[in-house]
């Protein structure tokens, strides 16, 4: 931690009313911003300079304290690989920029398609055509430009995965179909990686996560997409979804167990079934 | 004797009106239902009796909540 920085953060600090009553110490983004361009260094590394020394970033303050100034750190200091920036992908994205998880990597080699706009978070009428990872990036900047993201505008595959998934402290299985999935839970685990996974198909899904060489839903569900394409993608589930799976990927980055482990936490949301099954 | 039967995604077209208590007899299993059902075999990609995962040879009881479930990869 440099000192001169500190003293920047120190002296850009301003007192607040934290939510939790007590009078405390805020920084806001625009401060973050310029530190952050004066010593050379992502925004995200003067957020968590800042909470280390009690100050904490106006954008974090209404997460807390469900996610505390300790786990934030974390968080902060965390870098998540996750593949697919579709229905789950777009709506993950989302939720970990405004989360505040440091460094984000992402893949995918797909374009937007009209088809796309009833659940796709990042396509819209001008995103047609153009590529999901490129789309993220500017999302990516206007949401939350203290975040390291890095977009890949290709397919991954059993050769580049491993190279991907690299460094990672979480993989997130965002895929859309089943083919690469057992091929991504592999990788993962090869590099020693736990990992989020869900999917859906309608009204159901599942969410699950899957340490290294745990068995995980990649191993038991083939590689039959007839389910999805019958019963397509509604926006609700794939919402939902994409949240179960970004308060798992929270929980693991923060230290806190999952019990979701080697297990799958089955929904429908006809029945209104959650159940998790030991797989 | 009864059991509580859910089938998902593509397969909730197969769900009987009685699935809530559905009747079995001594010695039935998982395969003797999916059977019963006209459940296509290859159309399941998991099986659950009261959260744990199971197999087509697992042997049903009285109040058993069974779960069928197809592949389901979308996202």
């Amino acid at each position: 931690m440099s000192s001169d920085m500190v003293d920047a953060i120190r002296g850009k600090a301003e007192p607040a009313e934290l939510p939790t009553g007590n009078p405390g110490l805020v920084i806001n983004l625009n401060h973050i911003a310029s530190i952050a361009l004066a010593h050379g260094v992502p925004g995200w590394k003067v957020e968590r300079d800042a909470l280390k020394n009690g100050i904490i970033p106006k954008r974090y303050l209404r997460s807390m304290d469900s996610i505390t100034s300790k786990d934030q750190l974390k968080l902060l200091d965390s870098t998540i690989a996750q593949v697919g920036l579709g229905g789950l992908g777009g709506t993950l994205l989302e939720i970990l920029l405004r989360t505040g998880i440091g460094r984000i990597r992402t893949a995918d080699g797909d374009s937007f398609e009209e088809s796309n706009l009833n659940r796709q978070a990042l396509s819209t009428v001008h995103s047609l055509g153009m590529n999901k990872a490129t789309t993220a990036i500017d999302r990516a900047a206007e949401i939350n430009p203290s975040i390291e993201y890095e977009a890949i505008t290709q397919f991954l595959d059993a050769t580049s995965l491993p190279a991907f998934v690299q460094g990672a402290d979480l993989v997130i299985d965002a895929l859309g179909g089943l083919e690469t999935r057992l091929t991504l839970q592999r990788s993962a685990a090869e590099a020693n990686i736990p990992m989020v996974t869900g999917a859906l198909a309608g009204w159901t899904g599942y969410v699950g996560v899957v340490q290294p060489g745990q068995t995980g839903p990649a191993d038991i569900m083939g590689s039959d997409n007839a389910a999805e394409e019958l019963l397509g993608c509604p926006a609700p589930s794939v919402s939902l979804f994409a949240s179960l799976m970004a308060c798992e990927a929270i929980k693991i980055l923060t230290g806190h167990p999952s019990s979701l482990e080697s297990s799958m936490l089955i929904v429908d949301l006809r029945s209104h079934t959650f159940e998790k099954v030991q797989l | 004797m009864g059991i509580e039967i859910k089938l998902f995604a593509t397969l909730a077209k197969y769900l009987p009106e009685n699935g809530d208590d559905y009747p079995i007899e001594e010695g039935e299993t998982i395969r003797s239902i999916v059977e019963k059902l006209d459940i296509p075999v290859e159309d399941i990609s998991l099986m659950f009796v009261n959260s744990c995962r199971s197999n087509l040879e697992t042997e049903l009881k009285d109040k058993d909540r069974v779960g069928i479930f197809p592949p389901v990869g979308g996202g």
